[in-house]
């Protein structure tokens, strides 16, 4: 009989994308040095441009120095995965777990994470798939509506993936999305005429189906985030 | 199934080593150690050949982008020296052994999937001049990395 598998979850609300990037920096030190559980974050990030680790900044069709007249900022990350788009009313997800605790490859893992988008998108009767071959993702017909991309170091992982619930969509047309010219992004309030409960309620939702479909058979939902957002390491 | 013990054999000769018959999909050389994060080398003398395991690159998916390190570059067993993406994922590889950098397999910026279709072989990633020849002690030899991969993959 294998232990129980805990999944401890902060909810942070909006964070700025580098101070999320040194939270998540701690969390994977902590959790190689096993002084945490699988840990994940739940947050939205401001309008923010990110590159992953092949600099593919060739997919950005605006000048950087346009980015501030729209109100976004740019990262450069080392995380897989293209250009993406993260802003309001996106949901993101980074999970913070350790891949040896469970025998789970690169493959397995971003597998699970469409997985657990595309249980949530059926919630809301929406008919979700995941990518075809080089499409990591998950897709509503040609559409996409959920990103992934991850950064493993010492089996532990970090960035994650984010879901469109009501973003504003015209900020993607300043990028080729994932490097995937001729495919239209999309998002939950496009795809269901539902009537969409609050984002909080969302966004519980979209974390319990992560953990089901990662089957932790505790999740904590940790109550004060202070304590991850206003260490004096953090800064 | 027989096919993968066929190409097995065929590395194996090619590489002048012999090949452990595993019941499972993933190929393991003998002759080779290997390290608990799923890399191999082939040591020779005072100088070393590694990459990663068939087991690896299975777990990956397809491989399209190889992070590699600087000729000349110092590596410490068991540290992270470059990465690999595959599926929007970068995983860390790390060097089995301790030394200095000496070639890296060029062939894969181009074509990266190397790794995936001959992890032993064309998918080469790092030749070192070795720092501590000791070190290959702690490594596992192909027994023990078999039932390693049989323990790590029954976990799920």
């Amino acid at each position: 009989m294998r232990s129980p598998r805990t999944l401890e979850v902060w909810r942070l609300g909006t964070v700025n994308y580098l101070k999320s990037l040194k939270i998540q920096d701690k969390l994977v030190s902590e959790r190689k040095a096993h002084q945490i559980p699988d840990t994940l974050l739940s947050l939205e990030h401001p309008p923010t441009y990110t590159l992953g680790k092949r600099r593919t900044d060739h997919n950005l069709l605006i000048p950087q120095s346009e980015l501030t007249k729209i109100g976004a900022e740019l990262h450069y990350t080392q995380r897989g995965g293209d250009i993406t788009f993260h802003g309001p009313h996106q949901a993101i997800l980074y999970p913070i777990i350790s891949l040896r605790s469970i025998g789970f490859g690169a493959r397995n893992y971003v597998e699970t994470l469409e997985r657990s988008m595309i249980e949530f998108a059926s919630m809301y009767g929406v008919k979700a798939r995941p990518g075809n071959k080089c499409e990591t993702g998950v897709w509503v017909g040609d559409r996409k509506i959920g990103a992934i991309g991850v950064r493993i170091t010492s089996g532990i992982t970090c960035h994650g993936l984010a879901f469109n619930i009501d973003p504003d969509l015209k900020y993607f047309e300043h990028i080729v999305p994932c490097g995937i010219a001729d495919k239209e992004v999309t998002s939950l309030r496009r795809e269901t005429d539902a009537l969409l409960p609050s984002e909080e309620v969302i966004h519980k939702q979209l974390i319990t189906c992560l953990a089901n479909a990662f089957s932790y058979d505790d999740v904590v939902w940790k109550e004060d985030p202070s304590v991850i957002l206003d260490t004096k390491d953090v800064e | 199934m027989a096919l993968r013990l066929l190409w097995a054999s065929r590395v194996a000769s090619h590489l002048r080593i012999s090949v452990a018959q595993r019941g499972f999909a993933s190929a393991v050389l003998k002759d080779l150690k290997y390290a608990d994060s799923h890399e191999w080398v082939k040591i020779e003398g005072t100088k070393a050949t590694f990459g990663i395991t068939d087991h690896a690159q299975d777990h990956l998916g397809d491989v399209v982008y190889v992070e590699l390190p600087d000729v000349g570059l110092t590596v410490s067993q068991g540290k992270s020296f470059g990465a690999v993406e595959s599926v929007k994922a970068t995983s860390d590889i790390n060097s089995p052994v301790s030394g200095t950098v000496v070639e890296v397999n060029k062939e894969l910026t181009e074509s990266p999937g190397l790794v995936n279709s001959s992890p032993y072989d064309q998918g080469w990633i790092v030749k070192v001049e070795l720092s501590d020849a000791g070190e290959a002690e702690k490594l596992m030899d192909s027994d023990n990395y078999s039932k390693f991969c049989e323990e790590e993959d029954a976990k799920h």
